[in-house]
């Protein structure tokens, strides 16, 4: 297909426009091809400084119409991105409330575990009460009596209490302590325990005191204990934690 | 050969200087650059067509320049500045793309 332009285009020398080209580059320079020289300098270096500054602030080139659009967009994003600050800022409180919460919910448990570890015997546990003494040196205090004595001190709002005995056994009373009497020894908890036996209880001392006073109503235990009330008692025997078999917590229903 | 190294030490000195334009300049700094493109473009063709001149090519080239300036700023006055600089672009392009296409048959007699 013949090109309109290839007829129009007329070759004003025989020489091929490459070979002209190459003949101008290595030819010796005159004083116009400086000139040339430094205008296409100046264009270098003008291109130059446009490219640099393009790569900066793309702003300082852009029309108004052009500002606005940007700025109208940079406002939608804003207005976007503060909602989302909001919303993870109103997350971020419920999340820390909520931990707080938790964290106060599980500082009360402990202080409740702390205190029915108490009640249970499964934790030392320190403060004023009395320090029973029964010498029962006829051997007249049996099984019962200590029992009972263990029951009024319980009434009288015993908080911890533990039984010492004169070979060094300490058993910590609780709630499922047994007493019993094997061939003339007392047997708590399945330790034996001799005379004479020694009661470290925790409580209100003057009520523990006056307990002392009524202990089941024998005779034997008031004639041969001696009651002292002190500030200070620690009661550190433990008990192992049992497991209830059969009976199951009910379920909290709210 | 030696406008080649005008070109080059143009090139090196504005990587080299940095020279911030002035903000009146700016808006026609890119016209004037593309109206030079122009021109040096035009300036290759003759010389494969024998018949560059130094002096045409200068007067041509510096009046490229003022005239596409000349004409941005006229459109920033007139409020049409971003048109009037489009249309310019286009012109100098459709100029540029006329004049590679002379040198390219010169190179690829096609």
């Amino acid at each position: 297909m013949p090109e309109p332009a290839e007829r129009r285009f007329v070759p004003s020398s025989p020489q091929s426009g490459p070979r002209r080209l190459w003949k101008a580059f290595t030819s010796r320079p005159d004083g116009g091809q400086v000139v040339v020289a430094v205008l296409i300098g100046a264009l270098g270096f003008g291109a130059v400084l446009q490219v640099r500054a393009d790569e900066g602030d793309q702003l300082s080139q852009a029309r108004r119409s052009e500002l606005v659009q940007i700025l109208s967009d940079l406002n939608q994003r804003n207005g976007r991105l503060e909602d989302e600050v909001a919303e993870l800022q109103a997350a971020r409180r419920e999340l820390q409330s909520g931990a707080q919460s938790e964290e106060a919910l599980l500082e009360q448990t402990a202080i409740r575990a702390r205190q029915l570890a108490i009640l249970a015997g499964t934790a030392p546990a320190t403060g004023p009460g009395v320090v029973v003494t029964i010498q029962d040196p006829q051997e007249r205090v049996q099984a019962r009596h200590v029992m009972g004595a263990v029951q009024e001190l319980r009434v009288s709002g015993a908080e911890a209490i533990q039984l010492e005995g004169g070979n060094g056994n300490v058993v910590r009373i609780g709630v499922d302590s047994y007493f019993l009497e094997s061939d003339g020894v007392l047997t708590v908890d399945g330790v034996a325990i001799t005379r004479p036996y020694t009661l470290t209880v925790i409580g209100d001392p003057a009520a523990l005191n006056a307990s002392v006073l009524f202990l089941g109503g024998n005779k034997e235990i008031l004639e041969e204990s001696v009651v002292e009330e002190r500030d200070e008692l620690l009661v550190d025997a433990l008990r192992e934690p049992s497991r209830p078999q059969y009976a199951q917590p009910v379920a909290d229903e709210n | 050969m030696i406008p080649a190294i005008g070109l080059l030490l143009g090139i090196a000195a504005g990587l080299m200087l940095d020279v911030q334009v002035p903000l009146t300049l700016q808006p026609y700094l890119p016209i004037a650059v593309v109206a030079a493109l122009d021109a040096v473009f035009g300036g290759v063709r003759a010389v494969m067509d024998g018949v560059f001149d130094d002096k045409v090519f200068v007067v041509s080239f510096i009046a490229n320049v003022l005239i596409a300036a000349f004409i941005v700023f006229l459109g920033d006055q007139l409020g049409v500045g971003a048109q009037l600089s489009t249309a310019v672009i286009v012109v100098l392009g459709i100029r540029i793309f006329t004049n590679v296409a002379n040198i390219r048959r010169h190179l690829f007699h096609a």
